[in-house]
């Protein structure tokens, strides 16, 4: 399952974000809603999110070496950062996003 | 080289420093709970999922069950709806979320299972609702628990079809009404199968048939004959009309071997339960006996009538004839006849406000009087008069009452002012008859007429029907003296 959340065209200094689920576990799907919210809170327009389910598509996991589920992977700007858990913890969410910066 | 190989050494510490961070994060998301799955490499050497809870055997556990279930996340998410709620709830087969159960329920039910829900946090509730699929209503029993879900708090959620238990207990329910309506009925009502057999009898049946005709056929429990149909139907024919379809209302009918109604008025309809396949038939039989007991009544009332009218035709008859053979003029026939009509009239007129009963002798004497003088006036003094006469009698009286009240209008105590009448009873003990005397007082002087007319006739003769019946007239000068005598047998009563 790949997603642009943001449905609309990615500007330049857009924010390259990607979410490792697994299915529908609790966690995975809390983890869509709390990016969701986030992303519609600090500027839609603002991120460009691919969700990438990891039980249908395992051995994309290789790319960012993702080991634990949910995982929030910033691919861009570099260097790539990861959060991991649901996001439940928005300020944490945007430390390491470096939202502002 | 030597501060290429510093800066190679520099760089591999920060990436170590970075590997050690983000090993050192996950293994503390792991122990915190954040994650609940993970990858791991089977033994082909290729990267699955691992989910935390172990739900490969739960979900198989789950998809097998018939009871349909759900599981929600602690957001009311819709984590999970196994193979039998989707199959219940005409859920698409996949890709389903809580909207997708939500839009099954009206507004009503969706909040009683969100209120349900909430209450369930904590501990199992339970509720009844009723859905409609379709034009199907779905009587579901929804009860929701608690989950732990690894390391998540989450909700359980059956539901429970119990439409069949539903419908069965209003089934039942209804059977109940019915069996009371038909307990309740004041007519006696049987219900039969397919066959003619007996299955159900109500407690009037018991006055109708002695013992319990339940199980036998209709035509043995209760033997009967029709009296107006034609022999081509019998008792056993109205089953077999009612159980293919053909309801018979209102035949007369007799059962000889009733223990106590034995006159009914039979009805007998198709029963038709659930379907409109004829299942038996239900027969009622009214009471007949009160009805047939009042035509009887009727038919003895009419020929008493009958005889009623002709002796009173009779009697018309034979005063016409006689005040016609005395009467000199025909202002004075006139006269007499319509006076003696009027007086048969009044006594007729007592006699069918009582329904042709007993009489008293006071309502005669004050009917017949009433046209010459009131028994308010001190000229007419009435005493002892409260005993009561048969219709017979009455006639009888009334008649004598007005030739002696028309004789004393004319030339006794009533053609003048001061003259008084005195009527009374009485009554001893040897004589067969009740005595009525009749006495005018302070009228002119009184002369016997020279000649007897019908008048004088009718004094004497009309209670002449039985021997100890009659009057004797006297015309002393002081007044008028009529001793009348009632035969005992038609005196009623002595007051």
């Amino acid at each position: 399952m790949i997603e642009d959340m943001t449905g609309a065209a990615s500007p330049p200094e857009a924010l390259k974000l990607v979410l490792y689920v697994a299915g529908q576990t609790p966690k995975s799907l809390a983890a869509i809603a709390n990016l969701e919210r986030i992303c519609a809170e600090t500027g839609p327009g603002k991120y460009v999110v691919e969700v990438v389910d990891l039980k249908k598509s395992p051995q994309l996991a290789r790319e960012h070496n993702i080991v634990a589920i949910p995982t929030l992977v910033r691919q861009l700007p570099t260097p790539i950062r990861k959060i991991i858990g649901d996001l439940s913890d928005r300020e944490k969410v945007l430390v390491h996003l470096k939202i502002g910066e | 080289m030597a501060i290429a190989a510093s800066e190679d050494d520099d760089l591999s510490i920060r990436e170590l420093r970075r590997r050690l961070e983000e090993a050192e994060e996950t293994l503390r998301a792991i122990r915190d709970g954040e994650v609940d799955a993970l990858m791991v490499r089977n033994p082909r050497r290729e990267d699955e999922v691992f989910t935390l809870e172990g739900g490969t055997s739960y979900y198989a556990f789950m998809e097998a069950m018939d009871l349909g279930a759900a599981a929600f996340d602690e957001g009311n998410r819709l984590l999970y709806a196994n193979k039998a709620l989707r199959k219940l709830l005409r859920l698409p087969m996949e890709q389903i979320d809580a909207n997708h159960l939500g839009q099954v329920l009206d507004d009503e039910t969706r909040a009683e299972v969100r209120s349900l829900m909430d209450e369930a946090r904590e501990v199992k509730k339970t509720t009844e609702i009723s859905i409609f699929l379709g034009n199907e209503e779905l009587h579901l029993l929804v009860s929701a628990a608690p989950l732990q879900l690894g390391a998540n708090r989450g909700l359980a959620v059956t539901f429970t079809d119990i439409t069949g238990k539903v419908r069965a207990a209003a089934a039942e329910a209804s059977e109940r009404a019915a069996h009371s309506i038909i307990a309740s009925a004041n007519e006696a009502v049987v219900v039969c199968d397919v066959s003619g057999l007996v299955t159900h009898a109500n407690a009037a049946v018991t006055s109708i048939c002695a013992g319990s005709p339940v199980g036998q056929l209709f035509s043995d429990a209760i033997p009967l004959m029709l009296p107006d149909a034609t022999g081509l139907l019998q008792a056993g024919d109205i089953v077999a009309l009612a159980v293919s379809g053909t309801s018979v209302q209102g035949i007369e009918a007799v059962v000889p071997n009733a223990p106590r109604v034995k006159d009914v008025l039979l009805s007998a309809a198709p029963l038709r339960v659930g379907s409109d396949k004829v299942s038996g038939c239900v027969i009622t039989m009214v009471d007949l006996s009160q009805r047939k007991a009042a035509e009887k009544q009727q038919l003895l009332l009419m020929g008493e009538l009958d005889h009623r009218v002709k002796n009173t035709l009779a009697l018309v008859l034979s005063i016409c004839k006689r005040t016609a053979s005395t009467e000199e003029t025909v202002d004075g026939f006139q006269s007499a006849f319509s006076g003696r009509i009027q007086a048969l009239a009044a006594t007729h007129n007592l006699l069918a406000d009582r329904s042709w009963s007993s009489i008293s002798i006071a309502e005669v004497v004050s009917a017949e009087l009433e046209p010459f003088v009131s028994s308010a006036q001190a000229r007419l003094t009435v005493e002892g008069l409260d005993a009561w006469v048969m219709p017979r009698a009455a006639i009888a009286l009334g008649l004598v009452v007005h030739e002696l009240a028309t004789n004393a209008v004319k030339y006794g105590a009533l053609s003048n002012e001061s003259g008084r009448v005195l009527v009374n009873v009485t009554k001893s003990a040897d004589e067969a008859w009740l005595g009525i005397e009749w006495l005018e007082s302070g009228g002119p002087a009184v002369r016997a007429p020279s000649k007897r007319g019908f008048g004088q006739t009718v004094i004497t003769r009309s209670l002449q029907y039985m021997p100890s019946g009659g009057a004797d007239i006297e015309y002393p000068p002081a007044g008028v003296r009529c001793r009348i005598r009632v035969p005992d047998q038609d005196v009623v009563r002595v007051g």
